[in-house]
């Protein structure tokens, strides 16, 4: 009796891993224009982990001090943020390639103070323009809480390390203005437009530290 | 879908970054209006001829220098609490013999309210008092204390 055997051939497809674990990075713009500008100072932590295919738990957090100079008023914010959320990445990446393109969503929040350094009354006249008042008052425990859609990419330069981009758009869900005043600068969100709206963007260098290759 | 939402989020940005907040269009801070009156006849408008105004130590405002008119327009100074303005008027001819004189004083107490961004802090006048040295201004209203945080209507009525 012959027997036949049917051997099962194994499929003929390598399944390539890429490291899952925690990646740690800054902001390198912050304090790029904190040199360029001697209005701004600020530093941030990035970091994102990993937990599926396609998708990270990403947070910032940092640190921001910026002077906004309107054409009446000279006012200083500074405080702390944090921002949480996801990134999903829509780049189907070849081989064992490990870069992204993602979209993002945060949850951010900032506490911060905000001076007014000197400000002159809007007289509109030059037969008594108002003077300039440099009587600074600061307002303490002001907050902010937005939510942020951003679109960037990452890409590993080095074994493990990456060069990140990413630009936000954030809409304020809610903010503490000071009396008789307006909170003109939020960190983290920078510039409040009139609209509640802002933008942002990172410039971020990161480094995976591999928990384990799936 | 991808590049629609790409495109989604790049209009949203564009048309975004210009806000009405760049340019101040809010009213700042208001000046003092004074309208004229007949004093025989209170309910009409009567012009004041070859009118100047002066504000204490300072030059004959450019736009009120010998002109005729019903209701003029000054400011107040926001960095004190008094304004002394100066009126000059000439009913009857050209000449220096004819000018009647007549000084206002404005007393307040300013404060700065915030507007916007752009527009910065605009100063409104409480408790406004006034008093006429009795030139040629007979009488005016109001004799109360008022507030001045808009241009809508003349704040005071002035009666020769």
């Amino acid at each position: 009796m012959a027997i036949g055997v049917a051997q099962e051939q194994e499929k003929d497809t390598i399944t390539y891993k890429t490291p899952y674990g925690l990646r740690l990075g800054i902001d390198i713009s912050k304090p790029i224009l904190g040199l360029a500008d001697s209005d701004f100072s600020g530093f941030e932590i990035v970091g994102d982990y990993r937990i599926s295919k396609n998708l990270y738990i990403a947070t910032e957090l940092g640190y921001e001090k910026k002077t906004t100079i309107e054409d009446y008023t000279n006012s200083t914010a500074k405080g702390s943020y944090l921002k949480l959320g996801v990134n999903y990445n829509t780049y189907k990446n070849w081989l064992d390639m490990n870069n992204e393109v993602y979209l993002g969503f945060r949850y951010g929040f900032s506490a911060f103070d905000q001076t007014l350094n000197s400000y002159t009354s809007n007289t509109g006249s030059t037969y008594f323009p108002g003077e300039l008042n440099t009587t600074a008052s600061t307002t303490k425990g002001l907050h902010a809480h937005w939510t942020e859609f951003m679109i960037g990419l990452k890409a590993e330069t080095f074994k493990n390390l990456f060069l990140g981009f990413s630009v936000s758009y954030k809409i304020l869900l809610s903010i503490k203005d000071p009396d008789n005043f307006k909170t003109l600068y939020a960190p983290g969100f920078n510039r409040v437009f009139e609209s509640k709206t802002g933008f942002g963007f990172n410039y971020t260098i990161s480094y995976t530290i591999p928990f384990i290759n799936k | 879908m991808k590049k629609n939402i790409l495109f989604v989020f790049l209009i949203t940005m564009a048309f975004s970054a210009c806000e009405k907040d760049d340019i101040c269009l809010l009213p700042n801070t208001p000046n003092l209006i004074l309208r004229f009156y007949d004093s025989t006849n209170p309910t009409e408008v009567k012009n004041v001829e070859r009118v100047s105004v002066w504000a204490d130590g300072k030059d004959t405002i450019a736009s009120y220098k010998s002109v005729t008119l019903d209701s003029i327009v000054i400011p107040l100074h926001v960095n004190a609490t008094e304004t002394v303005y100066h009126f000059k008027m000439n009913s009857t001819s050209g000449n220096i013999a004819d000018n009647k004189y007549n000084k206002i004083t404005i007393k307040y107490t300013p404060e700065d309210v915030y507007v916007s961004r752009s527009c910065g802090y605009k100063t409104t006048f409480n408790d406004v008092s006034i008093t006429s040295d009795n030139g040629w201004v007979r009488s005016f209203t109001p004799s109360t204390l008022i507030t001045i945080d808009n241009e809508t209507a003349a704040h005071v009525q002035i009666f020769h």
